[in-house]
């Protein structure tokens, strides 16, 4: 199985300013110190070995969109965010050398940043194209529908030509969906939110869980989770806030923090976490800290296997 | 898990021993309850939690803390961390939960 992110900030887009572009190069010209590269490739492999990745790179700015190589030759993607854009460009490419055209969507809740990305998704226009709209929210259609009335978008939902179908899912209830085992467990967040296991013919299992508050109050429905975790080979997790934020000003927000996710992910056995919906107002340098300090979190609190903790940027492609 | 209670003029001390994780967040947070408890009881204002013998708190433990801060503001009663040791100061500030707690290096400081 092959996960790829699509889009990995919570709540909003955002893109790095020409003074952060300008802050990162000026940055590199010095670690280079005078070095010459002979080609582009000797340049990346240095700025691979010497920057670190928010020197070096970016984590990106595209609201949610995982999408999932697995099953039997359909795609699979987690939600709808602004980074459905790209991977609906990239998958037409993939589409004309013979890729079948159905698209398994599985949407985690329908608040703006996870669905805003659809009125934007070319395949949606190819009358040959299948999509399935998977949501355990009975009001899914009516979400997509309401961003794409007059008053917010210039072209209506019913221009729309692919066969596109919405399918309810129940919490707890497993689905086999073109070759892929697929359950979904309701979550703490406005409008509730839900969190999705996959597991393919292999056994590899991810767990897509955005957008999803433990509250301190209520820790005891945190088996649930760890239940829902179990084993899995890569959690992709909402640690959008530090942990005393998570308890204090951003209570009640509907995210969770890094120390919640590396607990959960530890009783539940899981191989590897993957930080996620990171806050629109953190710069690279931001994440990279909340990255390295999760690490360490890890490393203080480990008792038995240790979990590989990797942070999601745009661009991310996680083979299981 | 381990802890006991000692009632001084000026404070309730709880002294942690051990881990507090998934398996012992509750009776950590009991002990937190009876602490305050105590601290109405006998007219004191003051909880000090000594951290000085923790091997480490998780997610579960900071907030049982959080829980009880709430159960002491309630009853105008404050909770001070002391003592942590190197692990304890990291999982602090990695938490960000020294920005939630007034820390003191020992049990003694104010």
């Amino acid at each position: 199985m092959l996960v790829r992110f699509w889009g990995t900030r919570g709540s909003l887009p955002v893109a790095p300013t020409a003074d952060t572009i300008r802050r990162k190069v000026a940055h590199a010209l010095v670690s280079a110190n005078g070095k010459r590269f002979d080609n582009v490739s000797d340049a990346e492999a240095f700025l691979d070995r010497e920057l670190s990745f928010a020197a070096g790179a970016t984590y990106g700015g595209s609201t949610p969109c995982v999408e999932l190589e697995a099953g039997d030759g359909s795609y699979f993607i987690c939600d709808m965010g602004s980074g459905l854009r790209p991977f609906g460009l990239e998958s037409m490419k993939r589409n004309s050398e013979g890729h079948r055209k159905t698209y398994n969507f599985f949407q985690s809740h329908l608040h703006w940043d996870h669905i805003m990305g659809f009125p934007f998704f070319a395949p949606a226009f190819d009358p040959t194209a299948i999509i399935r709209i998977h949501a355990a929210h009975p009001d899914a259609e009516d979400a997509l529908r309401r961003q794409q009335e007059e008053i917010s978008f210039p072209v209506p939902f019913d221009w729309l030509r692919a066969d596109i179908q919405f399918v309810q899912l129940t919490p707890g209830e497993p689905y086999e969906i073109d070759g892929v085992r697929v359950e979904t467990k309701h979550q703490q967040h406005s409008h509730v939110s839900y969190g999705y296991r996959f597991t393919d013919a292999d056994g590899r299992t991810v767990i897509y869980s955005t957008d999803s508050e433990h509250k301190p109050a209520k820790m005891e429905e945190e088996a649930a989770f760890i239940d829902f975790f179990r084993e899995a080979d890569l959690v992709i997790c909402d640690t959008m806030y530090s942990l005393a934020e998570s308890v204090s000003m951003k209570e009640d927000w509907g995210h969770s923090s890094n120390l919640v996710a590396v607990d959960l992910c530890h009783e539940a056995g899981a191989k590897c976490l993957a930080l996620f919906h990171h806050e629109p107002t953190y710069e690279d340098e931001d994440i990279q800290r909340m990255h390295e300090e999760s690490i360490r979190y890890e490393e203080l609190t480990r008792r038995e296997a240790p979990l590989e903790v990797i942070c999601a940027y745009d661009g991310l492609e996680v083979r299981l | 898990m381990d802890y006991s209670l000692e009632r001084r003029v000026e404070t309730i001390i709880m002294r942690v021993a051990g881990r507090v994780d998934e398996s012992t967040w509750v009776a950590f947070g009991e002990g937190l309850s009876e602490a305050i408890a105590q601290a109405r009881q006998h007219g004191v204002s003051s909880v000090t939690i000594d951290l000085a013998m923790l091997d480490y708190m998780s997610s579960r433990g900071l907030r049982a803390l959080t829980v009880a801060k709430r159960e002491a503001d309630e009853a105008d009663v404050t909770i001070t961390l002391a003592a942590p040791n190197e692990v304890m100061r990291e999982i602090l500030a990695i938490s960000r939960y020294d920005k939630l707690f007034t820390i003191t290096d020992t049990v003694e400081m104010k």
